[in-house]
């Protein structure tokens, strides 16, 4: 599995960082990077909520994740 | 930027318009308009409420913080960099955006926590205390004037000045605006004398330090970028913070289950913080200007029209947030605009939380129990920004 950050939409809001630390870090600019690629075992539930988390849509994990039903997606 | 209602009153923002509209909890009226088609307030001004579509217009290049001509809060001049758009923009988003990093405001850590312990100390003994007024008012104030190295003793300019912009005093709409330009005057000089000052002597490692010796594009800051730099930080600095302290510990007073699992277990504070700003969203709107016609998920938007951006109705909106108008500590993934979104969004957002996590948690270990003074309830202004203005709590002294 593979997490990337789309840099001309990222504006560092800064929560990918909070829902998967081992994943995410800020650059000098406070901008996501990627830290973990791929992503390592066990963290693919993280790497999904980091994705659903993320305010401007920058994130995006591969791949996709399984559809689900009854919740709504933010 | 505000419009009038036949009577002549302010209109601030659509939701206050409707009748579900409730100070207390605000929270139900902005999800009726994250659902609403196409809303819009009395006066014509197009609202953008929904938690999708406000992602999909703020990503649109069309889209701006101002027309050139009206600026926000009072300024003279546009505010750096809230008021300028696309290369300008990015030009001082990335002067500054480095220096509000969590990695660089790290260090106020020690100094928030002593803040915030001495001015619990000063009620502490007491037993009860209005929040607002001890607490959550000059804490932020303290912080800033700590990180743009100011004296300390130079509080009341900035207390009366935040004030002055944030609640505009006055009858009418020009009233009000011409006293936010009257303090806004007051503090361009005020800052332009600091600066003068700070120029004769040796730099330090302070904010504006940084911004004496900073290059951006091989040439130092002027005088007068410099200036409205700090009058963008000084507003948005201050009640922001303040505000969004008073929300978050009005909440706590009135949720004592829910506080006692922080207090238990402060680890956990960080999602809390977030959850609560989405729920909270002290700074519930923007505005953006639209430059060209465009079309945002089937909705037209005519070239010239100001446009009201809810981030609290987006935060609220059911077909983002599974069941928005509850807290949930738990919320999984959680992509709340709390801090605005797109190219604007809040540049001191880091430092902002390290300010309510740390104030939160040196809080709730001096006072793990405490509850809104019997007979007393918590006043909120929704004016602006959302803050708990009135926060009477009582709480057990501490013996020992």
């Amino acid at each position: 599995m593979r997490v990337t950050v789309d840099q001309s939409r990222c504006q560092g809001h800064a929560l990918c960082t909070m829902h998967a630390p081992e994943l995410f870090d800020l650059d000098g600019e406070g901008h996501a990077v990627v830290v973990a690629d791929p992503v390592p075992g066990g963290l693919d539930q993280a790497a999904y909520d980091a994705e659903a988390g993320c305010p401007e849509e920058a994130i995006t994990a591969e791949p996709r994740r399984p559809a689900r039903t009854g919740q709504a997606r933010s | 930027m505000s419009a009038e209602t036949e009577s002549g009153a302010p209109v601030f923002c659509a939701a206050h318009m409707l009748d579900s509209w409730d100070e207390r909890h605000p929270q139900v009226a902005f999800a009726e308009l994250a659902t609403a088609d196409a809303p819009v307030r009395p006066d014509g001004t197009l609202v953008v409420a929904a938690r999708q579509e406000v992602t999909e217009f703020l990503r649109h290049p069309a889209v701006r913080a101002t027309d050139g001509v009206h600026f926000n809060l009072g300024g003279k001049r546009p505010l750096i960099p809230l008021d300028l758009d696309g290369d300008a923009h990015r030009k001082y988003r990335g002067l500054l955006d480095p220096l509000f990093t969590p990695k660089r405001v790290a260090w106020l850590e020690p100094v928030i926590r002593a803040r915030t312990n001495a001015l619990i100390d000063a009620f502490a003994d007491a037993g009860s205390a209005d929040l607002m007024a001890s607490l959550c008012g000059p804490l932020p104030t303290y912080l800033f004037i700590e990180l743009l190295g100011l004296p300390a003793t130079d509080l009341p300019v900035f207390l009366e000045f935040k004030e002055a912009v944030v609640r505009p005093v006055g009858a009418t709409v020009e009233e009000q605006q011409a006293n936010m330009r009257a303090a806004g005057d007051r503090m361009y000089d005020y800052l332009t004398t600091v600066l003068t000052q700070r120029r004769a002597e040796p730099p330090r490692e302070d904010l504006i330090g940084g911004f004496l010796t900073t290059e951006l594009d091989g040439e130092r800051l002027t005088d007068q970028e410099i200036v409205d730099i700090c009058y963008l930080l000084v507003i948005a600095g201050l009640d922001t913070v303040t505000s969004s302290l008073s929300c978050l510990l009005a909440w706590f007073a009135e949720h004592p289950d829910e506080r006692r699992q922080v207090v238990a277990d402060p680890g956990r504070l960080p999602r809390v913080i977030e959850e609560l700003m989405r729920f909270e969203s002290p700074v519930p709107l923007g505005h953006r200007w639209v430059t060209e016609d465009i079309d945002i998920r089937g909705r037209h938007f005519p070239a010239g029209s100001m446009v009201e951006v809810l981030w609290a109705a987006a935060n609220a909106d059911p077909n983002a947030f599974e069941d928005p108008l509850t807290v949930d500590f738990a919320r999984p993934h959680n992509a709340h605009i709390g801090f605005a979104a797109g190219p604007h969004r809040c540049l001191g957002s880091n430092l902002a939380r390290l300010e309510l996590r740390l104030a939160v948690e040196e809080f709730l270990r001096r006072i793990p129990d405490f509850e809104i003074t019997t007979g007393e309830q918590v006043v909120y202004t929704n004016y602006g920004v959302r803050a708990a203005i009135r926060l009477p709590v009582t709480f057990p002294v501490a013996r020992g």
